[in-house]
């Protein structure tokens, strides 16, 4: 069987030509394109399972051709950008964008984001029928709002619950202070980014046994959170 | 009125009085006293021009000359009718009071001439001090109009106050100018940081991805190659934060406001110790941060803050030694500890001045600390490294609560 299709949308060369190797070399075939306009006709004609998008294209910005696939497709698109461009990362993201990669980034970070997006591309719009998730150590009852830690049932607020059951339905995927907020306290409340802090503050110390350096629940600064899978 | 216009004065004043008795002798017999006591009013009139001295003394001449040639006895000064008096005293009163009126009016001429002549010479001035492109011109400007009329005080004040605003106008607008080049140049420093750490990122980029792939296919070659690979991965990323910290010393720099929230610290140093697993691998981290201590900081300035300074203690201590983390709430404001065993910082030592290198020699641009000052001092906190109890060195930064810490419920 052959591997799944990712785009890689880049305008370096040698970071193309990274990409397409590194993903070759691990099952996946590849298309790319330097421009967004090769981009967006090579995403049509042949529907990609994933996107690699980097935001800063000679003929435009990368955001507009992520606007237009989320148009017609859910297939996961994951943004590449620089360290210092967080509030990019943030605009992509809640512009539809499903994750992002810091440059610079090795192959088992790529490989990690790949098959996470990959993961949820295929398990979006399909009904969730197992109200249980287990993620490492923890076990969430959606159904009777339990969480249990290594077999022991943690005690937690409605809030942290709600908090922790949004994350682990995205395993492994970034989701950002609005999203979270918006999910977790409503519409209204998108800008009270300190109530969602020390509220992920109470859930690690919970959850973790290292709140200070926590294995589950990391933190993507001036992004959001993230519950790891793996 | 200098000596020989006064003198003048009285010579016209003798004169008219000597021209007013010729004419009442030729006239003699034909008109009567009154009418030749007349005839001296003109002559009054015209030495009254030249002052209040003059215009008296051709009153009192002409009041002793009436007397002496026309009032009998004649070429007496005796007086025969009393009557004689009275056109005396009419005579004296109206000469000098048209000498002390025309006297008045050419003091009032004089001031305002006087006046116009300041008036134009601080015009000329202020023309001048306006025209001035540097203190220097203004300061030649007040010698030249100056000299003129340095008596009148006056005039010097209003010189002097037109001076000032002429510097102060002169300061403001090289206040202006120099404050538009730092612009300037602060902006052209920034554009071409950003532009370089993009250039030089994206090449790194690809080194990174490169080295890594390799890396991943190289578990059956030899130690030593593999181990060059990861060095080169490792210092690809090295080479990344530096650029970040470029790029962070110039936002700080710059005079843009941090985008502060209210954070709990154990994030910060949570998401920080996370990034730099790999360079703290030899160093066992204590971290000690209370329950909800919250800071009101901007989250990605303060874990550049503290990656400088984690990373700053694991390259500058021997391995093996512990890094000790420690937060603190104080009234008003967080604190944050990097408390390390290290060789320590000597004493005067500026570790925080940028392109002053690390203590222990090894591989920095000196640039970490710096920018951690100037985090610090973007937040109105500030930063400082004191010898620790027992060896070592502790780094700790303050950050002022600049508004009342929120309440969250915990629902």
């Amino acid at each position: 069987m052959r591997g799944e299709l990712i785009l890689i949308v880049e305008d370096e060369a040698p970071m193309r030509r990274f990409l397409c190797s590194a993903l070759a070399s691990h099952g996946f075939r590849v298309a790319d394109a330097g421009t967004l306009a090769m981009a967006e006709r090579v995403a049509t004609e042949s529907r990609p399972a994933a996107v690699l998008l980097d935001l800063g294209m000679p003929d435009g910005d990368g955001l507009d051709l992520l606007r237009r696939i989320r148009e017609w497709s859910t297939a996961p698109v994951i943004v590449l950008s620089a360290r210092d461009r967080e509030d990019d990362k943030v605009v992509a993201l809640d512009a539809g964008a499903d994750d992002y990669l810091t440059k610079p980034f090795g192959t088992s970070e790529l490989l990690a984001r790949i098959r996470v997006a990959l993961r949820h591309g295929r398990s979006s719009g399909a009904v969730d029928d197992d109200p249980i998730l287990a993620i490492g150590p923890m076990r969430i009852d959606q159904a009777r709002h339990e969480v249990t830690v290594d077999g022991e049932l943690v005690h937690l607020t409605p809030i942290e619950f709600r908090l922790l059951a949004l994350l682990a339905r995205h395993a492994g995927k970034v989701l950002t202070h609005r999203q979270l907020l918006h999910d977790v306290w409503g519409p209204r409340d998108t800008h009270q980014t300190h109530y969602l802090r020390v509220h992920m503050a109470a859930l690690r110390r919970k959850i973790e046994a290292d709140p200070a350096r926590p294995r589950w629940l990391t933190t993507e600064a001036g992004v959001g959170y993230r519950l790891k899978d793996e | 009125m200098t000596v020989s216009a006064r003198f003048r004065g009285y010579a016209i004043a003798a004169l008219g009085v000597a021209l007013a008795t010729t004419a009442g002798e030729l006239a003699n017999g034909r008109v009567t006293l009154a009418d030749q006591a007349m005839l001296y009013l003109p002559a009054i009139l015209v030495a009254a021009l030249g002052g209040r001295g003059p215009s008296l003394a051709a009153a009192a001449l002409s009041v002793a000359a009436f007397d002496f040639f026309f009032v009998p006895p004649k070429l007496t000064f005796a007086v025969s009718d009393a009557r004689s008096l009275i056109t005396f005293v009419v005579m004296f009163g109206v000469g000098s009071a048209i000498g002390s009126l025309v006297a008045r009016l050419r003091t009032a001429e004089a001031a305002s001439r006087e006046r116009e002549r300041r008036t134009a010479a601080l015009l000329a001035f202020t023309r001048d001090a306006a025209a001035a492109s540097e203190v220097g011109d203004v300061v030649a400007a007040v010698e030249k109009h100056v000299r003129e009329l340095r008596d009148d005080h006056a005039f010097v004040d209003a010189v002097a106050h037109q001076a000032a605003v002429a510097v102060g106008r002169l300061e403001l607008a090289s206040a202006a100018r120099e404050s538009a080049l730092r612009a300037k140049a602060e902006e052209l420093r920034s554009a071409l940081l950003s532009s370089v750490s993009h250039d030089l990122r994206t090449p790194l980029a690809a080194i990174t991805g490169m080295a890594t792939s390799l890396r991943d296919r190289a578990d059956d070659r030899p130690a030593d190659e593999r181990e060059a690979l990861d060095t080169i991965v490792e210092e690809a990323q090295r080479l990344s934060r530096i650029l970040t910290n470029l790029l962070s010393i110039t936002k700080v720099e710059s005079g843009a406001e941090p985008r502060r929230e209210w954070v709990p610290l154990e994030e910060i140093v949570g998401s920080a110790l996370a990034r730099l697993e790999h360079e703290l691998a030899d160093h066992p981290v204590s971290v000690a941060v209370p329950d909800g201590a919250l800071a009101h900081v901007d989250p990605i300035l303060v874990e550049q803050l503290l990656l400088n300074l984690l990373e700053n203690a694991a390259k500058h201590t021997p391995s093996g030694t512990p890094i000790d983390v420690r937060v603190a709430r104080e009234p008003g404001r967080a604190v944050l500890e990097i408390a390390d065993r290290g060789p320590g910082v000597p004493v005067g030592a500026r570790v925080f001045d940028k392109f002053v290198r690390g203590r222990t020699g090894a591989p920095g641009a000196g640039l970490g600390l710096a920018v951690c000052r100037g985090i610090a001092t973007a937040h109105h906190g500030g930063i400082d490294v004191a010898a620790r109890d027992g060896g070592g060195a502790t780094f700790a930064v303050w950050f002022p609560d600049d508004e009342p810490m929120p309440e969250v419920e915990a629902s």
